[in-house]
This record gives C-alpha cells, sequence and structure tokens, in this order.
C-alpha cells in the first residue's frame, strides 16, 4: 500500500500542507522542531487512528485553532481510497471522526485500511520500559492485522474498567454482577491471549534471524508471559478453561486488593538475550539492536500476514546508523512500498529517494 | 493598566446557568447568551416558558417510567398494544427510537440507564425491581431486552436475563445485523460477524 497525496490542516504547527509522496524511499530533511516527526505523526493517524507520539491528542489541533485534519488518496490491493481524520478541540473534550471515502465510519472499520510500523528513538521504552507499553505495541501491531482483535479489546478494557469499579466498591458485592463481568474477560480474553501468544510466536524468528544479522552471534528470544497460564499449543477453548480457573484461585486475592488480577491486561512480551532477560542485563546498544529486530520482524510480520506491505515511518532512525548500516537496515525488511524517513541530514544521499525539505511547517520537493 | 471589566451580573449568571449543561462550555455558553441578548423579548419568553413547561408538565409514567402528560402513559394506556409483549429500553429516547420503527406494537419500560459500576450504578439505582415485579404480575409472555451492544448495554441485558429467565416464558435480544441501505463491503469485520451468528433461515 502506497500514499500518492496527503494533506495535512492545522495539525501541530503546519497551516495547510500537500504532498504528493513517491513509491519507495520519501525523505524529509530539516533542523529540528520544523515539523518533521508532525508529518509522520499525521500519516500515523491515518494507519492507526492513534497519535503514536501521545496520548493528549488535543495537543494535535493547531494552537488558537479548533479543528485539525488529515487527508490521503492511498493506493490499497483493494483499489484506492482517500481516508481521513479530523479531531475537533472542544472546550473540555475532543472528538474524532473517521471517514472512508467521505463517508464517517466507526474505528473498528477504519482501522486496518491503511497499515503502518512506526519507529522513532523513543520507542526503547518498548524494550526497557513498563510491561504496558509491550501490551501497547502487540496490540497496536494486532488491531492493524486483525479487526477483530480490536473488537475483543475494546470489550475488554471497557468490561475490566467496570469490573475494577465494582471490586473498588467494597463489599457486600453482587455475585451476579461479578459472574456476568468474569464471563466477557474469560470470552474475549481467552481471544486476545491466544492471538497475542501466536504473533509473539510469529514474530520470535523474524526478530532472532535479524538481531543476528546485527550481534555477533548473540541469540534473541521473545517470549509471551501469560497471567493465565498459556502454553503451546492451547486453543481458545482451553484458554478459556485456564482463566476461570486462574479467577476462581485468584478470587480471594482480586476482593482484598480491589482490583482485577487476573487476565491479558497483566501479561508481557518477554525479550532474552542468550537466556537472560534484556531490560534487566542489556546494555544500552543491545537494546537498540534488539529494538531494530522486534522493528523489523514486525514489519515483516504484518505483510506476510496481510500479504501487503505496510507503511513505514521511521522518524529520526535512519541518521543513527551510518550509512552501510542504514541500507543493510532497509536491506532487512525484504522490499517496502513506500517508506516514510526523517532526518536532520544524511551523510550520503539514500539510492532512488525523493527528497523534501520541511522548514517552518513548509514542505517542499527538493530535486 | 486598564481594570477589565466583568459583563453585567445577569450576564455572568446565565452564562453559569448555561454551563451546567451537557456538552456545553464557557465559551458556547456565552455564544448563546449573547444571542439571546440580541433577540427580541419573545423568544426568551418562549423559552423560558418551554423549560418551565418541560418540568410542570412533563413527569414520568408510574408503570413504565416513560416521560408523559398524564399517568400513565399513552402507551399502557392504549389496550390495543400487545400486552404480553415487554420491551426493555435504558432510556426514553430508546422508546422513541423504537416507536419511529412502527415495528413494535407492545409495551415498554425503561430503566434509567444501564448497569456502569464506573458511574455508581448497579441494578439498585435502575428500575429493576419494579421490572421484575411488572413481569411477576402482568400477562408478560415475551421480554425484548434492547439495551445497547455495547459492554455496558451487554452486561445489563446478560443481567436482566439472568434475573427474568425464571419468570418469564421467552427472554430476547435485539438482534445484531447490517444497516438496511449498507453494503457488506462497507460494514466492519466485527459487526459482519455477529450479523452471521444472528442469521436466519429463508
Amino acid at each position: 500500500m502506497r500514499i500518492t497525496r496527503i494533506t495535512l490542516a492545522n495539525c501541530r504547527n503546519y497551516g495547510e500542507a500537500t504532498i504528493e509522496p513517491q513509491a519507495g524511499l520519501n525523505v524529509f530533511l530539516g533542523r529540528n522542531a520544523q515539523g518533521k516527526s508532525n508529518l509522520l505523526e499525521a500519516i500515523g493517524l491515518l494507519g492507526t487512528g492513534k497519535s503514536f507520539r501521545t496520548s493528549r491528542e488535543a495537543e494535535i489541533v493547531r494552537e488558537g485553532y479548533g479543528l485539525a485534519a488529515v487527508s490521503a488518496d492511498a493506493v490499497v490491493r483493494s483499489g484506492n481510497v482517500t481516508l481521513g481524520f479530523t479531531i475537533a478541540r472542544g472546550e473540555r473534550t475532543t472528538r474524532k471522526t473517521l471517514t472512508i471515502n467521505g463517508r464517517a465510519v466507526r474505528y473498528a472499520h477504519f482501522l486496518g485500511k491503511l497499515r503502518v510500523v512506526s519507529f522513532a528513538p523513543a520507542d526503547l521504552a518498548v524494550i526497557v520500559g513498563a510491561p504496558g507499553l509491550r501490551r501497547a505495541f502487540l496490540n497496536l501491531a494486532l488491531a492493524q492485522e486483525q479487526p477483530n482483535y480490536y473488537t475483543a479489546l475494546a470489550m475488554y478494557a471497557r468490561t475490566l474498567r467496570q469490573k475494577n469499579a465494582l471490586l473498588r466498591s467494597g463489599p457486600p458485592y453482587d455475585e451476579e454482577l461479578f459472574a456476568i463481568y468474569d464471563r466477557t474477560m474469560v470470552e474475549r480474553g481467552a481471544r486476545m491471549t491466544l492471538a497475542r501468544a501466536q504473533y509473539v510466536q510469529t514474530l520470535g524468528p523474524h526478530a532472532r534471524a535479524e538481531h543476528l544479522r546485527w550481534s555477533a552471534g548473540e541469540e534473541l528470544v521473545l517470549g509471551y508471559n501469560s497471567a493465565i497460564g498459556y502454553e503451546i499449543g492451547d486453543d481458545e477453548a482451553m484458554l478459556r478453561e485456564r482463566f476461570e480457573r486462574a479467577l476462581e484461585t485468584g478470587r480471594t486475592r482480586e476482593r482484598a486488593r480491589g482490583a482485577a488480577l487476573v487476565g491479558p491486561h497483566r501479561d508481557d512480551l518477554t525479550l532474552a538475550l542468550d537466556g537472560r532477560s534484556l531490560a534487566e542485563y542489556g546494555s544500552q546498544g543491545q537494546h537498540r539492536t534488539a529494538l531494530l529486530a522486534l522493528k523489523v520482524a514486525e514489519y515483516r510480520a504484518m505483510a506476510a500476514a496481510t500479504g501487503e506491505a505496510p507503511l513505514l515511518l521511521l522518524d529520526d532512525v535512519l541518521s543513527e546508523l551510518d550509512p552501510d548500516r542504514a541500507a543493510r537496515f532497509l536491506d532487512g525488511l525484504g522490499g517496502f512500498e513506500q517508506a516514510f524517513v526523517t532526518a536532520t541530514h544524511l551523510e550520503h544521499a539514500l539510492p532512488g529517494a525523493t527528497a523534501f525539505s520541511i522548514e517552518g511547517a513548509r514542505i517542499a520537493r527538493v530535486a | 493598566m486598564t481594570r477589565s471589566e466583568p459583563p453585567a451580573e445577569p450576564v455572568v449568571a446565565l452564562i453559569n446557568e448555561f454551563t451546567k449543561l451537557p456538552t456545553i462550555g464557557p465559551k458556547t455558553a456565552a455564544r448563546l447568551v449573547f444571542h439571546i441578548l440580541n433577540r427580541p423579548r419573545n423568544e426568551a419568553q418562549s423559552l423560558s416558558e418551554a423549560i418551565l413547561a418541560v418540568k410542570d408538565r412533563v413527569g414520568f409514567c408510574s408503570v413504565c417510567a416513560s416521560i408523559t402528560e398524564s399517568d400513565p402513559c399513552a402507551f399502557c394506556r392504549d389496550e390495543r398494544r400487545d400486552a404480553t409483549l415487554l420491551c426493555v429500553v435504558a432510556d426514553a429516547k430508546d422508546l422513541y427510537a423504537i416507536e419511529r420503527s412502527g415495528a413494535f406494537h407492545g409495551r415498554y419500560h425503561v430503566l434509567g440507564g444501564v448497569i456502569s459500576p464506573m458511574d455508581g450504578i448497579g441494578p439498585g439505582q435502575l428500575r429493576v425491581r419494579e421490572l421484575v415485579e411488572r413481569v411477576g404480575s402482568e400477562a408478560t409472555h415475551e421480554v425484548i431486552i434492547a439495551t445497547n451492544p455495547n459492554a455496558e448495554g451487554e452486561a445489563t441485558a446478560l443481567y436482566l436475563s439472568r434475573l427474568l429467565a425464571p419468570l418469564v416464558a421467552t427472554v430476547s435480544r435485539l438482534a445484531y445485523g447490517l444497516p438496511i441501505g449498507s453494503d457488506l463491503d462497507y460494514a466492519d469485520e466485527a459487526t459482519l460477524a455477529r450479523a452471521l451468528e444472528g442469521r436466519r433461515l429463508m
């Protein structure tokens, strides 16, 4: 898939800007704080409907304006499609509207129309940060690959919040209501656990192979740590049983703590290097190499699962690599249809790249 | 340095009143107030009278809790409506949505919300006890639960179905499906999956 035109209106520091990116590499060069990351964020909004930079989405709307919009014409396998994202900043809340060919659609329908894999230096937190960041990484990749995953996740997350509220309210509990929340969480949670565990099994070999290309024989192993005790070979029915048993075992503990402690919201993606936890023992260099391998694996897995290469958004990543390593990184992706790359400068021109300059929120094609 | 002068006191008071309404913030409230200031007096009068009339003349039906000018409401008084069919909705506005369809000729029961511990709403805060009493005492054959297909609506439907199962022959739930006039191509996968689960023989 690729974008043939993208228009930004009042996004961050942009007034109005339109560009026509080409197939292959599109490189955006400019000094810091000119709008490079903002452009990539806007493209990401059309893929996931969410910012990969902030959870405070009101920030996306340009200072002093009420409405920000991004729209793009894209060429996907099923044909041409125009995607739109608008966010209105109200006095207390924000409202997002997602459109496909001008028609407003629900989030679950918008997801997966344009798939993106983004990679920025801040993603290092996925390797070294809290488990929630790794769950978010899995969720975003899976939601783009499988729309049904998002539906299960949304229902699970909402039911979890209700169950937590019920637990916090303290006894006497409405047992009937507990049973209903647990039943919903088991049904959706088993599906989520299976999808995530299988996804990690798919990522594993890609990540391991890519990692070997960058390190001196160190072996990167991914694992999925499941709170309900997933084991390889489990199907959904078996996971539902495991989940139910774990809920029974954990019931007293959950009520004592006043919080839901059992389920995929407590899971983690584990990364080990030669058998040792990467986050605990790895050096910063090892963390970076692992992140690179993980991102390449995400990209390849998404391309394989959907039969279509996703858009690649590289924010300030290639400038960290020397030209030789940059070429090796792009080579490792196994061919991409379209990539958006930002950098303050590049040591060497990238062959076949279309270059743009960004200065003060103005984007111009460089011959 | 000039001292900033606040607007006249009645203006401030009305802005404050408007900001208490849902979805209205201080800026919108100010816009509404200045709009009213620029309109003739009779428009302001009919607005304030309409607001008072809603409070003075409209109440809740003692049987189904829908909004009505007379108690019991027109739905509950209408003998032509099928008293063996009872449709349970979360809010009165859902009742009117179903009524507009013209496809339902039974009675209604308005819960007054859905179960949501996050908002401090349990079954005890809704008209669940009244529903159980009605189903137990009236000649109800079927209860149709018409809450929204989201997490809270689903949980409420499940809760009610367990509660009502021993009391009534049939408890049903609105079907999930595709919007009429839509393209399969444009349906999201979740809706399509539910529509397949709920398919029917032809």
